[in-house]
């Protein structure tokens, strides 16, 4: 294997093509000090790189001669009762729990797009709310990271929908045995808000360090069930020059936020804005980012209005077939809409 | 390209000269052990026009008495050894026959892709699947071909799928696998689907690197498989290879490229010793005057030996699929094919 298949940076990988080093055997019984000489860099990054490439060797070294089964491969039956199994976070309004089976599925990266007003950021607290449902309540019980790029992050609203939500779920479980009643000390909304980590985001530099830093973020608190980004696009879409870099560092930054919604089992929810796209003589109404964007979430959701009342349709999914549900947004959240009811102002 | 080989043990020497059918001259010469009770450690040197291997073959020990026949013998299974790691060339009827004997077709199921690829999915080569996300539809179609064509081959031989995009579903899959089955009872079916749901495997994978290891992991696992005789993998999927190299390519350094043209090499190299189809899938950016194209530029468009475009037309069921190139048939065919909720 070269040199150039190694995952090192740039860099590094210059100064040793130019020291003369192209494979891996030449660097295999070298010592740091020695490298880091000849390369005229640190001795931590001389440890760093040969401890790259003596994994890299490990690797092509074990796989001779026996059997070596390949980690992280499932059969696609373990996998379908698996799927069967997958939890969901409920949205609060019981239609579009209906099209989406359940809720927003855990594992899996949801973008939610719209136009301004719609309610995305309603729903993007609305989700942070309902995943710290205890699971005695049939919730998850777990505690929520909200990225916001925007500053549209209201922590009275947040208080208040906590306080709906709570509420809520007092009245349908009035009548079960003091066990259950038992946890009413901690559902205050107060103990909810304290459960959501927020990271507040001023520049796209920023963005792909919280990206970057989400994961180790994520192994110290493995309560964390849901992630929410409010929203993605909003520094990426004026005084980025280079288009080409912007399509780069938005894959990688989608990859990422997939391996993080897979290994550590969470939803992950990105939220959207809109632009106009002119096809065929006619401009309508598209996602933000372009259709390279468009490939790097697993779910897509759109919310638009019809007719005063706001709508939610599945736009992209690997499982569900396409279906519209309205939804409203009340005082204590979003809720089921109710057909008479006209467009709602909040607080 | 003349290749010499010289064997070389202790003691006193004897040599041997062949020259067989392809005309390369291999020279063997075995020394005499001075000491009876030694082996022959002989040192195989084998030198190429570009590089030298160098091998350790222990024959068995040749006493100072024993007859020129055994030294000859013992020189003529080290050559045979030797045979081994030189990779002889293959005429062109060895690998006709080679076409003919493991290089199967794998059909789709879909019959519009089918009839424009010849018979279906053709062992030892990369196919690549591109087409538009989403524009009005719920599941991406590259994805539902590639699915459609893993439940189809399941039966025949294990396939393996690397998963980008956690687009991987495992129901969606049983839906396509209940539809092929015909009228059976409802034990009969589940264990069909067993059967076929289990030697289809998944992983997923997030990165270029990742992508890289696993696929020189998958290389020496079968090449331990074909000596054992176990399970054979005949198709291997990744959907989307365009969203692993997307982050990669462009930019000042050439490095991302290197890695696709590797990742390429690596695929094409699977492919053809393992006598597997390998499916990718890419997907669509725009182009000059607003015409779509396929992802990942001009050095990519050299690498599949087959390129097929899908769309779909008009919120229908009814998908086109076109030939953008292809190693034995014309390009630009059309046809058009069918897939059902």
């Amino acid at each position: 294997m070269e040199i150039a298949n190694l995952p090192i940076s740039a860099s590094q990988r210059s100064k040793l093509l130019s020291a003369g080093y192209a494979t891996l055997s030449s660097l295999s019984s070298l010592s740091p000090s020695h490298l880091a000489r000849d390369l005229n860099i640190e001795l931590q990054e001389a440890l760093e790189i040969l401890k790259v490439v003596s994994d890299a060797a490990d690797r092509s070294k074990s796989t001779d001669g026996h059997h070596q089964a390949l980690k992280g491969v499932q059969t696609a039956w373990d996998m379908l009762s698996e799927e069967q199994m997958q939890q969901h976070i409920t949205t609060g309004c019981e239609d579009l729990d209906h099209i989406l089976r359940g809720g927003i599925h855990c594992g899996e990266v949801t973008e939610v797009g719209g136009v301004p007003g719609i309610g995305k950021t309603q729903l993007g607290i609305q989700l942070a709310v309902n995943v710290q449902i205890p699971v005695e309540y049939g919730g998850h019980g777990g505690q929520a990271v909200y990225i916001d790029t925007e500053g549209s992050f209201m922590v009275e609203r947040a208080h208040q929908i906590a306080e709906g939500c709570i509420n809520g779920i007092l009245d349908n479980f009035t009548d079960h045995d003091r066990k259950i009643l038992a946890c009413q000390e901690w559902m205050q909304p107060n103990s909810f808000l304290s459960n959501i980590f927020y990271f507040r985001i001023c520049s796209y530099t920023e963005q792909i360090a919280v990206t970057n830093y989400l994961e180790k973020f994520l192994k110290e608190h493995k309560d964390v069930k849901i992630v929410v980004i409010d929203s993605v696009t909003f520094h990426f879409r004026q005084d980025f020059d280079d288009l080409a870099c912007r399509t780069r560092i938005l894959s990688g930054m989608s990859l990422k936020l997939m391996k993080l919604a897979k290994t550590n089992n969470l939803a992950v929810v990105l939220l959207n804005q809109v632009t106009t796209k002119y096809t065929e003589g006619s401009f309508h109404l598209t996602l933000a980012l372009g259709d390279s964007w468009s490939h790097s979430c697993t779910n897509r959701i759109i919310l638009y209005w019809n007719a005063n009342e706001r709508y939610a349709y599945i736009d992209k999914s690997p499982s569900l077939p396409s279906a519209s549900a309205p939804y409203s947004v009340t005082s204590k959240g979003i809720r089921n809409s109710t057909s008479h009811c006209k467009r709602v102002r909040m607080m | 390209m003349l290749t010499r080989f010289r064997v070389e043990g202790e003691g006193e020497r004897s040599s041997m000269a062949e020259n067989d059918d392809l005309g390369i001259e291999r020279t063997a010469s075995i020394q005499n052990p001075t000491k009876p009770s030694s082996s022959i450690g002989a040192r195989v040197r084998a030198t190429h026009d570009d590089d030298e291997d160098e091998v350790r073959v222990s024959l068995r020990p040749v006493l100072p008495h024993s007859s020129s026949d055994l030294i000859h013998q013992e020189a003529a299974r080290a050559l045979s050894v030797m045979d081994s790691f030189h990779q002889p060339w293959l005429t062109g009827v060895e690998l006709l026959d080679d076409a003919n004997r493991n290089k199967h077709v794998l059909p789709t199921g879909l019959e519009g892709i089918d009839v424009l690829l010849g018979g279906g999915l053709r062992e030892g080569q990369l196919i690549e699947i591109a087409g538009p996300s989403s524009s009005g539809k719920t599941q991406p179609l590259q994805m539902q071909v590639c699915l459609h064509s893993a439940s189809c081959i399941a039966d025949k031989g294990s396939v393996m799928f690397l998963d980008t995009c956690n687009s991987f579903s495992p129901n969606r899959i049983a839906c396509m696998v209940n539809q092929f089955s015909g009228p059976l009872f409802k034990e009969a079916k589940e264990r069909r689907l067993e059967r076929i749901m289990s030697s289809i495997l998944c992983q997923p994978i997030y990165d270029i690197f990742e992508l890289l290891d696993t696929l020189h992991q998958l290389e020496s696992t079968l090449k331990h498989t074909v000596k054992t005789g176990g399970y054979k993998i005949c198709l291997l999927i990744i959907d989307s290879i365009s969203s692993l190299i997307a982050p990669i390519l462009g930019g000042k350094s050439p490095q991302g490229r290197l890695l696709m043209v590797s990742a390429g090499i690596v695929l094409k190299k699977l492919a053809h010793e393992f006598n597997l189809a390998v499916l990718v899938t890419n997907h669509m950016v725009g182009g000059e005057g607003g015409i779509i194209k396929p992802a990942l530029g001009e050095s990519w468009k050299n690498i599949p030996h087959v390129r097929l475009v899908v769309s779909r037309d008009q919120q229908s069921n009814v998908f086109t699929a076109t030939v953008l190139k292809h190693t034995m048939r014309a390009s630009g065919r059309t046809a058009k094919f069918v897939i059902h909720n």
